[in-house]
């Protein structure tokens, strides 16, 4: 989601707030365990913990009724294209295909409880919760075709571990404290993510709090990554250097002369 | 248990397993006397590599197990260099051609199939040839009949072409032009494939030019050093397909392994070899046919918007 976003559903948020109910509310304060993530060469995947509290102290005393916490971790969004393999003359070929300019690289939705049960179809399509509600951007129009894509980019990316949805991948430790896991996969794209941590209550919208992940290559992934993509001249150059000197190396330590 | 994640290519892989597969294919090559990219690539492919990736990084591993046997070569001064500059430059140009054909199909989503099927044909046929050449050789020797020499044409078409050339070393006086087509035929085919080519390129030289076979095996091995060295450069800087530790990680492997595969196919007989690769050749080329006619897991497939640089 753009800060733009953000900061519209943050302003509907405090109008609501002053307009229907003066009372004061619950707020929710939420970090992950980690800022940074380093993929090094033996990355294989990490768990992040996202952990936070419902914060009652601009309240005189906690009203009734069960508080639900929706957690959304998504990469940034990035061009992709789909394409469906057909049957021509006995072999499979890549056959007809869709863009879409705008897929989250990752996008984990973890809840309390099943998330559709917790708001509104149209409040959790406002904040972009659960894969439905997704926008991919795609160019034409809403037809049979664009639906079956976009339904192969959501299996495909969960096969992959690259999109999640967990009902119940937040879970509360008392009533105000709660923490969720989500597994990074092997794979996982970089960039900047963000959590966002969404406070619920008999499916109103109390508040919301933003963090950010920085997931990085690092050391010689780094190094290796910038080269190819930067100076890939200087890259393919010191590939073929390497080459010849391991060639080099196995003549003189296997030479029989 | 040693997971790597490859940078360029994006899957994660067991060191051991990769070694293993340069050091197994480094064998087969040094036992029979062949580059194997022919065998490695489609094998990296196997492993779940996309096969532009594999192709580049195929080529680039070529230069280490080439630069190995053409010191050697050198030693024995087995090597024309004049005929090596012509083929290098023919290579260049065919280099040129088969990196961009790589990129124009990736950008229409047709180079893995493409690539699968041009090594369904090439080792369909090229396994097939020697699998009736060496069942024919092995009967031969069995009942005892000496094997026919073949008699050399003392003139054919190619001395009726222009733009001759002396190769003192090769004791040739030809036209360029035969050489730079093949020089041109196994850059196309390095850098379409990932392979060095000299399955082609062996029998062409000694049948078509007449060059004597030690001078043809250590010039062949010289000049492909250079042809995949510019395969390589140019994938990396066009394509981005090269994946320089893998590359790295199948060199070390193939290296070790040749070695010892020199040594176990001074043990076996020639045409048992020979019977040996073209099953092995022919055991590949199926598989590969199999993943393209049998029914995908899923019919779809996502991969990133080709972005030109």
């Amino acid at each position: 989601m753009s800060s733009h976003r953000l900061a519209a559903i943050l302003l509907a948020l405090c109008c609501a707030a002053r307009a229907e109910d003066p009372a004061p509310q619950e707020t929710i304060q939420s970090d992950i365990s980690t800022r940074e993530i380093s993929i090094q060469s033996n990355f294989t995947g990490i768990e992040i913990l996202i952990f936070g509290s419902v914060d009652f102290s601009r309240t005189p005393a906690p009203d009734e009724g069960d508080f639900d916490v929706i957690a959304v971790i998504r990469a940034p969004d990035e061009p992709i294209v789909v394409r469906r393999k057909e049957k021509v003359a006995g072999i499979w070929v890549n056959g007809a295909s869709e863009t879409f300019p705008l897929v989250p690289g990752f996008y984990a939705v973890l809840a309390s409880h099943p998330f559709r049960a917790i708001a509104t179809e149209e409040t959790l399509k406002a904040l972009d919760i659960g894969y439905r509600n997704l926008d991919f951007a795609p160019g034409g129009k809403d037809d049979a075709k664009e639906v079956a894509f976009r339904s192969a980019v959501i299996r495909l990316k969960q096969q992959k571990n690259l999109f999640q949805e967990h009902d119940d991948g937040v879970s509360f430790i008392g009533r105000s404290l709660f923490r969720a896991t989500v597994d990074l996969p092997v794979n996982v794209p970089i960039g900047r993510y963000t959590a966002n941590v969404y406070l619920f209550r008999d499916g109103k919208l109390l508040g919301t709090n933003h963090s950010t992940l920085e997931v990085s290559k690092a050391g010689f992934e780094r190094v290796i990554y910038l080269l190819a993509l930067k100076r890939p001249f200087l890259y393919g150059l010191s590939a073929v250097a390497i080459a010849v000197l391991v060639g080099l190396l196995g003549w003189m330590v296997f030479r029989r002369e | 248990m040693l997971q790597v994640y490859l940078p360029i290519a994006e899957v994660s892989v067991n060191l051991f397993v990769m070694l293993g597969l340069g050091a197994a294919v480094g064998f087969l090559s040094g036992m029979f006397g062949v580059g194997g990219g022919f065998l490695l690539t489609p094998l990296l492919m196997f492993s779940g590599v996309a096969a532009p990736i594999a192709v580049a990084t195929g080529a680039n591993q070529i230069i280490a197990t080439s630069v190995s046997g053409a010191v050697a070569q050198w030693r024995r001064g087995n090597i024309d260099l004049r005929m090596a500059n012509v083929l290098i430059a023919g290579g260049a140009v065919g280099a040129m051609i088969g990196v961009v054909l790589v990129r124009l199909l990736r950008q229409i989503g047709q180079a893995d199939l493409l690539i699968s099927l041009t090594y369904v044909v090439f080792l369909g046929v090229i396994g097939a040839l020697m699998l009736v050449e060496s069942v024919r050789a092995i009967h031969k020797s069995r009942s005892g009949k000496p094997i026919p020499a073949r008699r050399a044409n003392t003139h054919n078409w190619i001395h009726g072409l222009p733009l001759k050339m002396r190769f003192p070393t090769s004791r040739l006086y030809i036209s360029a032009i035969p050489p730079l087509l093949i020089g041109t035929v196994v850059g196309l085919l390095a850098a379409f494939l990932g392979a060095g080519g000299g399955f082609i390129m062996v029998p062409a030289m000694i049948y078509l030019l007449r060059m004597p076979t030690n001078i043809v095996i250590g010039t062949s091995m010289f000049q492909i050093i250079f042809v995949t060295a510019i395969v390589t450069l140019l994938h990396a800087t066009f394509n981005h397909t090269l994946d320089a530790v893998l590359a790295l990680i199948l060199a070390a492997g193939g290296v070790m392994g040749g070695q010892f595969g020199v040594r176990a196919g001074l043990k076996l007989k020639g045409e048992q070899l020979r019977l040996l690769l073209a099953l092995l050749v022919l055991g590949v080329a199926a598989r590969l046919l199999l993943d393209l006619v049998l029914k995908p897991d899923d019919v779809y497939s996502v991969v990133p918007l080709f972005v030109d640089s």
